[in-house]
């Protein structure tokens, strides 16, 4: 659209024709107060709060719904319009509480921060005030009527952002009220309630306290937190969520999760886990102590002394006895990137096998090796970012359903869709959700995708509008792997793609090859630098051929040929299924923050610390790097990234040649040897210090600091390399894509290697239990959703 | 005494050298002499300091104002609820950071104060607390208010960070005298 010049408190302004005035003047610096208008939702003109005075009209006008034109004169603050603004603020209170003391909104609601600015604390209205009991209308959900002034925001979030439509206004005019979509005559008990995905969405967008949150009411102010921005955990879509931590005794604990900042790449939203399950991390049921089995067959509290050098000597004696390969090591979707990077390590260098594997949610590694070498039409790689998503203008969504799987890939799609006309095309075996924004969908017979992949090559409607395409972004679900992964990329050819993946860091850990068959990056075990690097630093020449994968591992050991099993957060015993007797003859370590079904069988057990307690970075499905902040912290537990880097030191091995770090760093643990005790190898080792030269870095002085490791996966990772420091430490995400070529093509092995989650808008794997709000939820919306269907008979 | 005696000795040291005017001595030596004239005068008064801490009564001979700022009493209300309704502003206005609060929800058959929320933790720390009146002035609840308890020394640091408990005036003192008569055949 063409630029209009117009004039605002006699500043002279341009923007496109057609932006609405509130938002023009908001990106000049001036800001209009408003309640009902909320960016990105359809126009209400419900508050009035926004009126200014523009020139030659006769009234004052709402900003939020006038179009800027050219030659325009507005003035947005005038004692005329102060006094508009001021009768607005006296009708609304006129029946509002003002019980600011013990409202959860008080200090961070728009009505205060206006009866303030404007003055209108006195009310004309003698009136007694009409009371009304707060209504739970969830667990997570509740309403104070009173306190409600009725901009809609809340209904038109959950309608047109949420595609839920579970809010809806009741009566009319002044008796207008905000009203759930379950009434009392068809709840259990008799009262209101939603029966929805328990987003929270409408709590964040009401900017009063009428709508708070089931979770955090009446625990603290919002001035008496520290809120740090970090990444959720749960799936794998990589949201950014603000923690509102406050110190206790055992440490500093989380109240409340919320969008605070919204800087992330998931705008404004954020779905019932990343908002509310953060609960497992207060579980009473956390581990603070390491646990060792005594010869009773009983796990004891021990110290963490005692521990760790019970189980490094144990895991030295096993290694040196029974052979490296006889060990098997297996790692997460929930550690930070340089935790994967240093447990892989620590397999292929400490102990020194490829006996490494994680539980796959997705087959990245077929995505790495499909996609090398090829580009989009316009020359650029063809991993999708979740920005992509959001922009677009097309999409093609096969298999999956992202609404439950991955709720902020679904809320962009929906956005992009609404925003900007998207064109989204849906192949999938149900009708999922998101059917309802698709311009096309195409039924896929279940276990049909293979069939769907050919059809597309056939020239039928939905394949000619996909291919028609320019522009695609294509989210595959995690119903294809392998082969037919490979074909629907090749058949597709200027596509760019993304796969779904579940959990925090699932792309994280295949990128870092905590993999049996690569080296991080999906480079191959021969042959490639990092290979001849890890032989030189390691204690064992890094094997060249593959590894056991997980399933092999448990094979292994049920045959009795798996002395030592290293379990870093997972639980493989719960999640493929595993017979507990399998692991019987196996010295097993885990490291995990509750007693899982895997950390049960273990000889020795290591409290750890969740994501929300550590330091690093994280990948989400598409690639998007983004740094995690610390922000609770509990008495007795450690990092993985610590209790990885202590066991090896209580193996026996040098830390230096693990985690770079220390001044002594240029000879590799040997201080002042300027190289010359390795003659030709010496290069090799002094590399880490030399980058770190050259790229203006110091040194990092604690084996503890993960930023040593991420100093080397920048070194060593292909596609990590363009790792923007500035941008991640502000807190922006960057798009990583593998390298372009020299990857490995791995033999398909056992299609069971990827299982996906599966995980719900209400579940998340092994800490679904331990978290009480989700457990609430599932028992909520089971209980709403059985009524709401019997009284629909 | 000897501090003015002090300064009268410079000020006569000072005027003789810059005037050399011989009449200012005896002058300076007339007022030092009216001077300690008072203060012998004085000396030989009545004391007319507090007797305290030998005075009678619980105050021990303390005589205080009003007005005066001493340990802070949590108030209840005309039923006895607590005033407090842990809003934090207290803990917010404190200059010296030393209002701790923890917040909880009153339910149906625990109602502790008379708004939704009350305050489980109450805690004031007097190593910190500097009596300034801020917590008083920030409550919109008048919840929180500076009794006259002032003798909080101790020797142990501990001991000085007053929970609740100990801030609370009693159901009895809190309560119109109509009230009390009930309030004691409750409890
Ligand atoms: S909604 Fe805002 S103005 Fe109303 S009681 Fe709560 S904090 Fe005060
Ligand atoms: S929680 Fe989410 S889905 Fe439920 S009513 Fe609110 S916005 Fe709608
Ligand atoms: S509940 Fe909140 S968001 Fe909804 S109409 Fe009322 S004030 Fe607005
Ligand atoms: S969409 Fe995924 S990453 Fe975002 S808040 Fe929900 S679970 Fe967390
Ligand atoms: S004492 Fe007063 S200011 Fe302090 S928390 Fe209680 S009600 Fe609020
Ligand atoms: S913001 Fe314009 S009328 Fe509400």
């Amino acid at each position: 659209m063409p630029d209009v010049n117009f004039i605002v408190d006699g500043k002279k302004l341009t923007a496109p024709a057609g932006t609405l005035l509130i938002d023009a003047c908001k990106s000049a610096g001036i800001e209009i107060p408003a309640f009902c208008y909320y960016p990105g939702l359809s126009l209400q003109a419900a508050c009035r709060m926004c009126v200014v005075r523009i020139e030659k009209a006769p009234k004052l006008g709402t900003a939020c719904t006038t179009t800027v034109a050219e030659g325009m004169n507005v003035t947005t603050e005038s004692p005329e319009i102060a006094q508009a603004r001021k009768a607005t603020l006296q009708l609304l209170l006129g029946n509002h509480p003002l019980d600011c003391p013990v409202c959860d909104a008080g200090g961070e609601c728009e009505l205060q921060d206006m009866t303030f600015k404007y003055g209108a604390a006195d009310s004309f209205y003698a009136e007694p005030k009409n009371h009304r009991e707060e209504q739970k209308w969830s667990p997570v959900v509740y309403f104070d009527r009173p306190r409600c002034i009725l901009c809609y925001r809340c209904v038109r979030m959950c309608g047109e952002g949420m595609d839920i439509f579970a809010l809806g206004v009741q009566n009319r005019g002044s008796s207008s009220i905000i009203a759930p979509n379950v009434a009392p005559s068809e709840s259990p008990d008799h009262m209101a309630a939603l029966d929805c995905e328990q987003c929270g969405m409408c709590i964040d967008a009401c900017p009063v306290g009428a709508l708070t949150s089931g979770t955090y009411r009446y625990k603290t102010r919002p001035w008496e937190m520290n809120h740090v921005a970090t990444v959720c955990t749960h799936c794998g879509d990589g949201c950014k969520t603000t923690l509102g931590v406050r110190s206790v005794n055992e440490g500093s604990e989380i109240v409340r999760g919320d969008n605070r900042d919204k800087s992330g790449m998931n705008g404004d939203f954020l779905c019932n886990k990343g908002r509310y399950a953060f609960d497992f991390a207060n579980n009473i049921e956390r581990l603070s102590s390491p646990l060792v089995r005594q010869s009773d067959g009983k796990l004891k509290p021990v110290s963490w002394e005692e521990a760790l050098t019970f189980a490094g000597k144990k895991l030295r004696e096993l290694r040196d006895a029974k052979g490296a390969n006889s060990i098997g090591v297996i790692g997460s979707n929930r550690t930070t990137n340089e935790e994967s990077y240093l447990l892989q390590k620590f397999a292929r260098t400490v102990i020194g096998t490829n006996n490494i594997d994680h539980h796959r949610t997705a087959d990245f590694v077929t995505l790495a090796t499909a996609l090398q070498g090829t580009t989009t039409a316009d020359g650029k790689p063809r991993f999708a970012s979740q920005r992509c998503v959001e922009k677009s203008p097309a999409i093609l969504l096969i298999g999956g359903d992202p609404t439950n799987e991955a709720p902020l890939t679904a809320w962009n799609i929906r956005t992009n869709v609404r925003l900007n006309k998207a064109r989204l095309y849906v192949a999938n075996h149900q009708d999922i959700k998101l059917k309802r924004q698709a311009k096309a969908f195409a039924p896929v017979a279940e276990f049909g995708y293979a069939a769907f992949i050919d059809s597309l090559a056939s020239a039928n409607d939905f394949s000619t509008a996909v291919k028609a395409e320019e522009k695609l972004v294509v989210v595959v679900g995690n119903e294809l792997r392998g082969g037919e992964l490979a074909k629907l990329i090749a058949a597709l050819p200027h596509a760019k793609f993304a796969l779904l993946a579940d959990y925090a860091n699932s792309r994280g850990a295949s990128d870092m090859g905590v993999l049996p068959d690569v080296l991080p990056g999906y480079q191959s075990l021969k042959g490639s630098t990092l290979a001849s690097e890890y032989g030189a630093a390691g204690q064992s020449q890094v094997a060249d051929a593959p590894g056991l994968d997980l399933l092999g591992m448990f094979d292994a050991a049920s045959a009795g040929h798996l002395s030592a099993l290293y379990v870093v957060g997972s639980n493989p015993i719960k999640r493929f299924g595993i017979d507990a007797s399998a692991l019987k003859n196996t010295f097993v370590i885990v490291q995990d923050m509750f007693l899982t079904e895997t950390a049960v069988l273990a000889d020795v057990v290591f409290p750890a610390a969740n994501l929300y307690e550590k330091a690093g970075s994280v990948t989400n499905s598409y690639g998007d790097l983004q740094l995690v902040a610390k922000a609770a912290d509990k008495a007795g537990v450690r990092s993985d990234f610590e209790l990885i880097v202590r066991l090896a030191d209580k193996f026996g091995h040098d830390v230096k040649t693990l985690v770079p770090f220390g001044k002594g760093l240029r000879a590799a643990g040997m201080s002042g040897d300027m190289g010359q005790t390795r003659g030709a190898q010496s290069g090799e080792a002094d590399r880490h210090s030399v980058w770190l030269t050259a790229n203006n870095l110091e040194p990092k002085l604690s084996p503890f600091d993960p930023f040593a490791i991420l100093d080397e996966i920048q070194r060593v990772v292909p596609g990590y390399d363009k790792l923007l420091r500035l941008q991640l430490l502000s807190g922006n995400d960057q798009h990583i894509a593998p390298a372009a070529s020299g990857l490995v093509q791995i033999q398909t092995g056992r299609k069971d290697l990827v299982l996906p989650a599966a995980d719900t808008l209400f579940t998340s794997g092994s800490l679904t239990r331990f978290s009480p709000m989700l457990q609430d939820v599932q028992r909520h919306q089971a209980s709403e959703h059985t009524d709401h269907l019997a009284s629909a008979d | 005494m000897g501090y003015f005696g002090l300064r009268s000795a410079v000020k006569i040291s000072q005027r003789a050298s810059y005037t050399g005017d011989h009449m200012s001595i005896i002058k300076n030596v007339t007022a030092i002499a009216k001077g300690m004239g008072i203060t012998l005068r004085e000396g030989f008064q009545p004391t007319e300091v507090e007797n305290y801490p030998d005075g009678k009564g619980p105050l021990r001979g303390a005589r205080l104002e009003q007005r005066f700022r001493g340990k802070h009493e949590l108030q209840r209300d005309e039923n006895g609820l607590e005033k407090c309704v842990a809003c934090f502003l207290c803990a917010a206005a404190c200059p010296s950071n030393c209002i701790y609060i923890e917040a909880a929800e009153n339910t149906e058959t625990v109602r502790i104060s008379s708004a939704e929320r009350y305050a489980k933790v109450y805690n004031i720390d007097y190593n910190r607390c500097i009596f300034c009146g801020y917590c008083v002035e920030a409550c919109p609840t008048d919840a929180i208010t500076h009794g006259h308890g002032f003798e909080l020394a101790s020797l142990n640091a501990t001991s000085m960070v007053m929970r609740k408990e100990d801030l609370l005036v009693s159901i009895k003192t809190g309560l119109p005298d109509a009230n009390k008569v009930h309030a004691e055949a409750v409890s």
